[in-house]
């Protein structure tokens, strides 16, 4: 169990994915957590949801119907993919918390999406203040988006470390960190980040002359991967996954109509694999690996991750044309099968130091 | 892909010469409207027919080209050779945990045997895959793939979300088209979408005789593929052949003997399998399926894009699995069935994800659940020996439910 879900106290909500606005949770005053799948193996969801299914999904609902949340007093669903669909109408039936929405979140990303989607929060609103049967101020929301948009700054201050030619921190460390600013309070993590900041960059200086390494994809909860690639020898100096780069950017406007800005930051942000567009997706990516100096890219996916599966092969086909190495890793989440893939990630890091060389 | 087309309208226009036969016309004008996708002056809309407000379109005249069905009608997918297409895909990075259809029509696309799209219009329903699907080819053939997206829930603003959305579509489609939206066209696509849908709730009343009067897993092929017509005169005219043939072999006493009735969710398979011939050999009939119910109310023609909008609002394909368990429940009342065969494709997650909830409500009303395990279209995921044991099985069961 995450120790954040663990934290004493009523009002924890979770939530499973980055377009879910935390500003108006911790409005509510509420603390905001983002849920990981708690447990090693499955043990009773495959009875419940078929094998090629999403693993992160299952892992999250073995643990709810373990009890691994005890504390937690709700959770915000998203209509991300047909997976997280299917999560709320088992978790709603069999596993059951105090507090459960779901968030539509458009797919598109013109205005009237960025209206709908602004109706969407403000029903969440709405439903967050009968939970705790008190309004949300004004005050109180434009406080927390203060309070999210130091915290962004800072990690945009982190991941732009990263960029140097000695890259701050291994990627592990940085995703570690990441994590735990999604599980963690939120003042008190941007304390840390501070701190963190306030160091002299330069403590890897071992990591300048090895092959750069940019991690894309979706969920990635555990560290191995991005270990395995350490210690074969390359550096993995950012990651574009569900806790990296496009997470962190980008500020939510502060002024008048809070509810509206938190829409179109969200709704606008940098988008992930279920967004429409290809193209958008391709050009980011392309930019993230100029801006970090990128020599190969690792596509990791949750296995049955139909997001991954379509846009793997177009992302490899454009980087291939622009001579950068790629690679695709599908995990069952938990990375059991760490041995398999860490002969594969060992080639390929193997590759591209003779690229590099 | 043509040819194949040509060949199926060739073949059913022999039938039909032979003998009227709704069904059969149903598979001819389909053909054939795909077949009309290959001709240059076509104005071509990539579309998926079964999650998208087909009067819309049938109001510009466009030719729709549903790429999920005609790739899946055309022989090799229906032989049980359809992953001599797909492999196409597969050898491009398409893994095989894609969807088959999705494979198949990606291997088409690969191939070279699709036709040229104008437009590509996709949904967000019913599953992630399509969308996707559709957005690959349109890149490939460098045009834009617009996203019809419906959200989950029925409010004020999701109507008007999703309604925005059509005008937009009707926008695109006046520039392809080169004219003006006609909304007394519309009007009349909407009025024959109203007709059919009275015709069609006529044909799924006849449907609960007992014994069945017609196979509900062709009811259920209708519920789908037929949705490429709605809008049309054509849809209401089939309703109106296949009411006649069923009004027909009831009088005559011409239906199959039947010892078990069940309930069919949520599709078919496409390819060949032994699952009919073993239903039949043990007169199982499929009385009715879950795709073959007319799911929304009558759309108001005087509001079109807000009455489209909450025909897509209303799929049961859309939201929560709860819909789709209250409707499966009372379909199986409604028939008074003796149990449910759940056929399910592996990628369908959406589908398999709400299979849980589905097989416990028609159990706590007593009917026996089945899952078949196969592929909808690739024939290396089917095994017939072990889907026949577990049909016998399950007749065993039925058999002591019904004693009971």
């Amino acid at each position: 169990m995450n120790q954040a879900q663990n934290r004493a106290g009523a009002g924890v909500i979770g939530w499973m994915c980055g377009y879910v606005p935390e500003e108006i949770i911790l409005a509510a005053g509420l603390e905001s957590v983002r849920i990981r799948g708690a447990v090693p193996s499955l043990k009773q969801a495959d009875s419940y949801l078929f094998p090629n299914f999403c693993p992160y999904v299952k892992n999250v609902f073995d643990s709810g119907l373990r009890g691994e949340y005890g504390n937690l007093s709700g959770i915000i669903f998203t209509n991300s993919c047909d997976a997280m669909r299917r999560l709320r109408d088992l978790w709603d039936s069999h596993v059951k918390t105090p507090f459960s929405f779901m968030l539509e979140v458009p797919r598109n990303r013109d205005e009237d999406a960025v209206t709908y989607f602004s109706e969407q929060l403000a029903a969440l609103q709405t439903q967050l203040e009968n939970f705790i049967g008190a309004k949300i101020s004004r005050d109180s929301l434009q406080e927390s988006i203060r309070v999210m948009n130091e915290q962004r700054a800072l990690m945009a201050q982190l991941l732009e470390r990263q960029k140097a030619k000695t890259a701050a921190l291994e990627g592990s460390e940085l995703l570690a960190f990441c994590l735990e600013a999604m599980t963690s309070p939120k003042e008190a993590f941007t304390k840390k980040l501070e701190k963190i900041l306030a160091q002299s960059p330069s403590v890897n200086s071992g990591l300048n002359q090895q092959p750069r390494v940019l991690v894309v994809g979706s969920v990635m909860d555990r560290l191995d991967l991005l270990e395995k690639v350490e210690a074969a020898g390359a550096s993995v100096v950012a990651f574009d996954t569900c806790a990296g780069l496009r997470h962190w950017s980008g500020l939510v406007q502060e002024g008048e109509n809070a509810v509206h800005s938190l829409a179109r930051r969200y709704l606008l942000k940098p988008p992930c694999p279920r967004m429409p567009g290809f193209e958008r997706r391709i050009e980011q990516i392309i930019q993230f690996v100029r801006d970090y100096s990128v020599d190969g890219v690792i596509y990791s996916a949750v296995k049955f991750c139909d997001y991954g599966l379509f846009e793997a092969p177009v992302i490899e086909a454009e980087l291939r044309n622009q001579h950068v190495p790629f690679m695709m890793i599908e995990n069952d989440y938990v990375f059991g099968d760490m041995g398999r893939i860490g002969v594969r990630l060992e080639a390929f890091v193997e590759m591209m130091k003779g690229d590099v060389d | 892909m043509r040819a194949y087309l040509e060949s199926i309208v060739a073949f059913t226009e022999k039938k039909l010469e032979q003998k009227p036969s709704g069904w059969h016309k149903l598979i001819k004008e389909i053909a054939s409207t795909f077949s009309r996708a290959f001709d240059e002056n076509a104005k071509v809309v990539w579309v998926s027919s079964y999650a998208f407000p087909m009067e819309l379109l049938w109001a510009f005249d466009v030719t729709p080209f549903d790429f999920e069905l005609a790739c899946n009608i055309i022989p090799p997918a229906v032989s049980g050779n359809g992953s001599s297409i797909m492999v196409a895909a597969e050898n491009q990075g398409y893994s095989r945990d894609i969807c088959s259809f999705y494979r198949l029509a990606l291997g088409a696309h690969v191939q070279g045997m699709v036709p040229r799209g104008d437009l590509f219009l996709t949904s967000s329903y019913y599953c992630n895959g399509k969308a996707k699907t559709n957005e690959t080819v349109a890149r490939a053939q460098e045009k834009e793939s617009i996203l019809f997206d419906v959200p989950n829930e029925i409010s004020r603003s999701s109507i008007e979300y999703v309604g925005s959305q059509l005008k937009g579509i009707a926008s695109r489609l006046e520039a392809l088209t080169g004219k003006r939206l006609d909304t007394d066209r519309l009007k009349e696509t909407i009025r024959w979408s109203n007709t059919a849908g009275a015709s069609f709730r006529q044909v799924n009343e006849l449907m609960k005789a007992k014994p069945s009067p017609w196979d509900g897993t062709k009811a259920c092929f209708l519920g789908i593929a037929g949705s490429l017509f709605w809008g049309s005169a054509f849809r209401h005219e089939i309703n109106v052949m296949l009411i006649h043939e069923m009004e027909s072999r009831i009088q005559a006493g011409k239906t199959f003997p039947e010892t078990y009735r069940v309930l069919w969710f949520p599709w078919p398979p496409v390819q060949q399998t032994n699952i009919f011939a073993t239903l039949k050999e043990h007169q199982v009939s499929v009385a009715t399926a879950e795709s073959a119910r007319v799911y929304w109310s009558e759309i108001d023609e005087s509001d079109p894009f807000e009455g489209l909008a909450l025909k897509a609002l209303n799929d049961p394909h859309v939201g929560s699995s709860q819909r789709r368990v209250k409707a499966i429940v009372e379909l199986a009342k409604d028939y008074q069935v003796d149990g449910a065969i759940h056929f399910s494709t592996p990628a369908c997650r959406h589908e398999n994800g709400s299979f849980r909830l589905i097989g416990d409500a028609l159990r706590d009303e007593g009917l026996p659940v089945v899952n078949l395990e196969a592929d909808m279209t690739d024939e290396r995921n089917y095994f017939a020996d072990k889907t026949r044991t577990n049909l016998l099985t399950f007749f065993e069961i039925l058999k002591t439910s019904k004693t009971r």
